[in-house]
């Protein structure tokens, strides 16, 4: 790499690596090199603590060196293939086709473009039965990874669940087999005995007429009929990273992650996290205190950010706060607390917690109405909303973000009108509000396209089609045009219904992904490359119908082509779910009582905590 | 021992694709990494009190860069440089720091660079003929170029901030430009510009290899200084 290419592309500091805390081996005293792939640009990449925590747990073996790739923005991609440059990781400059392994994490659906891409890049065949001895193993894992089908042709065995443990018996297996002498399917058999790694090779699936699946059979023995996702039990004792790397270009998340537990306890029917991450399994105060100090020591960061799915569902939120705030107060740290359910309690607590502009607050009801609230099991009312946003303009917010979906099951234009008045309501009821504070807010109201997912009890669920969607953004656009205090924004439909498909594909999508790739089809997610008449035409060439994916309502007795994973919910619990959905009724949280989901099996967490007492 | 200084520090090949403001980042928290007592200033967003002379664009190295910063604590001035360079990623180096005591901004206060520009021509061409051409663009009034501002591109006249310039030829094809230029927040000329100035205006078909700042002057009742001789002034 030289100024010949780097001062031609932007934020060239993104290609050179040799970050703070970049970890630094010599690759001749290492067994196993493996490279962590995020298949979108760095600034994303480096906000991912996914990867900042299994670069940590490999890097920790003296055996391995685990180093990062991302993918290339376009300028940089264009000057690599000008000069016959592959793509390289930033801590030794190597191609990825010289290391062993080659992981990629699927964090979103319209990332998966660019695996392909960046497989090509690397000097490894895009398509797994074209690999050789000698190539890179690619794997991967991530919550796409629930349903692997549609990258099944690219990518040669994944991990469902949680990686911190099962790398580790990926890694020893590798060593056992290098020795070994044994062919590249004699690995994959390996580790498709160990649990939580499926190997799409050694499964066939047969299909019906209709197109839907029929079967999915392995086609060798001794591996499982269904792959069972890992998780880790217990959050204290797992390895956290606090030496982690500090990036010299902004990144989306520039700052310390804490992770204060995983899973959730909502349940809400339409989110995918809330499912695939159960049961709730909470880290100690202590413990996060204890890593939050030796993170600032070990990185300089000036910001700590509390992560999870829902910051207000920590059972040690007020002592971890009381302790973390005198810390960070004295320490000159700013501490931001994300996804918080306003209250008295956590408004002071924002209040307290980062001493900067109070300029925008964001609530999610989701739905319009309390009836699609129910639906969707979202347990938040009308009045709670209301209270909360008076809280927030009577503590000095004058700006608030709402965020909703549109095209959840049941939906009708009523409840669709109901997010302009939910609106309209906060404003009116804001205006009665003492001194100036109401009369200057400004609400935003933002939907974005509602996509069914797996192992949800919306996976039967037909996404509303594109047509529909657009016409209820108009509705709802037209409905707020004359009124100056509120702003609409919504998501391209035509870019979630290709995430719908992708979502629920089975494997005759990755035929599709292929053949989108080739017409050079990449950073899917940003509007400034997505193309939806390429994917089209991408579709009319393989001669597969997007709706037949995306619109569609399944049968429950349908075998969808995820059932062979087995993320530890089951499809009974979902099944009833969806069910209740229809009625619009409302399941309880986990912290109030257990709705024998499946994922008691796993004897953790909240499934065999004390409850909270109602 | 001090509370506020300034300092020098270079920047080598490494860390020259970093933007100005990613340079303020490294900064930033190698000072938290230092355990070194840093002074805020007041308000809604404390920042750390830390001043840096002249920003530094992408691909420039350099070992004149010169920053002032205020402590909460009384420090030596090699206390300081050795606790911070423990905490600063390689490639950024403080060399030198002394007490300071002048109240006036750094950024104010700077008002020339020096540059070494090595690079190389298509042609082969003599010392004399590269002197004669450099003589005639600077016999000019005026030399205009292409400047990037808020409002977009505007035609330039970048003649007075041409101090002076000297090219030696160091092989074939290959010279090595030292120029003197404007720089400061007042008045600045940026070495990559005067390189685009030079090829247009003598026709040659130049290549740049790299740009280093050699140097930075205060200025002084029309003496140039080192910025840390003013430091007390």
């Amino acid at each position: 790499m030289d100024d010949s290419i780097l001062l031609k592309v932007e934020k060239p500091a993104k290609y050179t690596g040799n970050e703070w805390n970049m970890v630094k081996k010599n690759p001749e005293n290492v067994d196993v090199r493996f490279a962590f792939c995020f298949p979108d640009d760095y600034e994303i990449g480096m906000s991912h603590l996914g990867m900042k925590i299994l670069y940590h747990v490999l890097n920790k073996r003296e055996d391995t060196y685990c180093e990062r790739c991302f993918a290339p923005w376009a300028d940089m991609e264009a000057l690599l293939k000008e000069k016959g440059l592959p793509l390289y990781t930033l801590e030794t400059y190597t191609p990825l086709s010289e290391f062993d392994l080659v992981g990629f994490t699927l964090q979103y659906e319209m990332s998966f473009t660019n695996i392909l891409n960046m497989l090509n890049l690397g000097g490894i065949p895009v398509l797994a039965k074209d690999r050789k001895e000698g190539d890179p193993f690619v794997l991967a894992g991530g919550p796409c990874a629930c349903n692997p089908e549609p990258l099944a042709d690219f990518i040669d065995f994944f991990v469902i669940g949680e990686g911190e443990e099962v790398i580790n018996e990926i890694i020893d297996e590798y060593k056992d087999w290098k020795k070994s002498g044994e062919n590249r399917e004699q690995f994959l058999m390996r580790v498709a005995r160990i649990e939580g790694v499926y190997v799409p090779s050694f499964y066939d699936v047969s299909y019906n007429q209709d197109g839907t699946v029929k079967e999915i059979r392995p086609n060798i023995s001794g591996i499982p009929e269904k792959v069972k996702r890992r998780i880790i039990k217990d959050m204290d004792s797992v390895d956290f990273p606090d030496d982690i790397i500090v990036p010299y270009v902004g990144t989306v998340h520039d700052r310390i992650m804490l992770e204060l537990f995983r899973g959730c306890i909502r349940g809400c029917r339409f989110c995918q996290a809330g499912f695939i991450y159960r049961p709730v399994r909470e880290k100690s105060p202590e413990k996060l205190l204890e890593q939050a100090k030796s993170s600032v020591k070990k990185t300089g960061y000036e910001e700590i950010s509390l992560v999870s799915l829902s910051t207000s569902d920590y059972s040690g939120l007020f002592d971890l706060c009381n302790n973390l705030i005198e810390y960070t107060e004295k320490e000159k740290v700013s501490l931001s607390l994300p996804s918080l359910r306003v209250d008295n309690f956590t408004l002071g607590l924002m209040e307290k917690a980062s001493k900067v502009r109070k300029s925008g607050l964001t609530f999610a009801p989701e739905a319009g109405t309390q009836r699609l609230r129910d639906v969707i099991n979202k347990g938040v009312t009308e009045e709670d909303l209301l209270a909360s946003v008076k809280l927030a303009v009577a503590g000095g917010w004058n700006s608030v973000k709402l965020y909703f979906m549109i095209g959840l099951p049941t939906e009708t234009m009523e409840d669709v009108y109901g997010i302009a008045d939910l609106g309209i309501k906060l404003i009116e009821s804001c205006r009665t509000l003492p001194g100036d504070a109401g009369k200057s807010l400004k609400i935003t109201l933002s939907t974005s396209c509602f996509v069914p997912k797996p192992f949800t009890p919306f996976q039967w669920e037909p996404m509303d089609t594109m047509e529909s969607l657009m016409e209820k953004q108009h509705n709802l656009k037209d409905r707020i045009r004359k009124l100056t205090r509120i702003t609409y924004n919504y998501h391209d439909a035509k870019l979630s219904m290709l995430e719908a498909v992708l979502a629920r594909g089975d494997r005759k999508v990755g035929r599709v992904i292929y053949t989108a790739w080739k017409k050079g089809c990449k950073f899917d997610g940003w509007d400034e490359f997505f193309s939806f008449d390429k994917w089209m035409e991408a579709f009319r060439e393989e001669g597969i119908d997007p709706m037949f994916y995306a619109n569609r309502r399944r049968e429950f007795s349908e075998v969808l082509p995820w059932d062979h994973i087995d993320m530890g919910i089951s499809k009974a619990f979902l099944q009833k779910e969806c069910e209740k959905a229809h009625e619009g009724d409302l399941t309880r949280n986990c912290a109030v009582g257990c709705s024998l989901c499946g994922a008691q099996d796993y004897k953790t967490g909240i499934c065999v905590r004390t409850r909270r007492s109602v | 021992m001090a509370k506020s200084l300034r300092f020098r520090f270079s920047r080598g090949e490494g860390l020259k694709y970093l933007a100005h403001l990613d340079i303020l980042r490294v900064f930033e928290r190698a000072l938290k990494r230092s355990g070194l007592n840093v002074s805020y200033t007041q308000g809604f967003n404390p920042r750390q009190r830390l001043v840096f002379g002249l920003p530094m664009s992408i691909g420039l190295t350099s070992e004149a860069e010169y920053a002032d910063i205020v402590l909460e604590e009384d420090v030596t001035p090699e206390y300081f440089i050795e606790t911070l360079n423990r905490s600063l990623p390689e490639g950024i180096r403080l060399h030198e720091a002394v007490e300071l005591n002048n109240k006036e901004n750094i950024m104010n206060q700077i008002a020339a660079a020096r540059y070494i520009v090595p690079f190389e021509t298509s042609e082969d061409i003599s010392q004399e003929e590269m002197e004669n051409l450099i003589y005639r663009m600077l016999s000019k009034e005026e030399i205009l170029v292409e400047k990037k501002t808020k409002k977009g591109m505007r035609q330039t006249n970048i003649r007075q901030m041409i101090y002076s310039i000297s090219a030696t030829k160091k092989g074939s094809g290959i010279f090595e430009l030292e120029a003197f230029l404007s720089a400061g927040a007042e008045s600045n000329l940026r070495a990559d510009l005067l390189m685009e100035a030079i090829k247009k205006e003598t026709g040659l078909d130049i290549r740049v290899i790299s740009i280093h700042r050699k140097a930075l002057y205060a200025s002084t009742f029309n003496e140039w200084k080192n910025p840390l001789e003013v430091a007390n002034a």
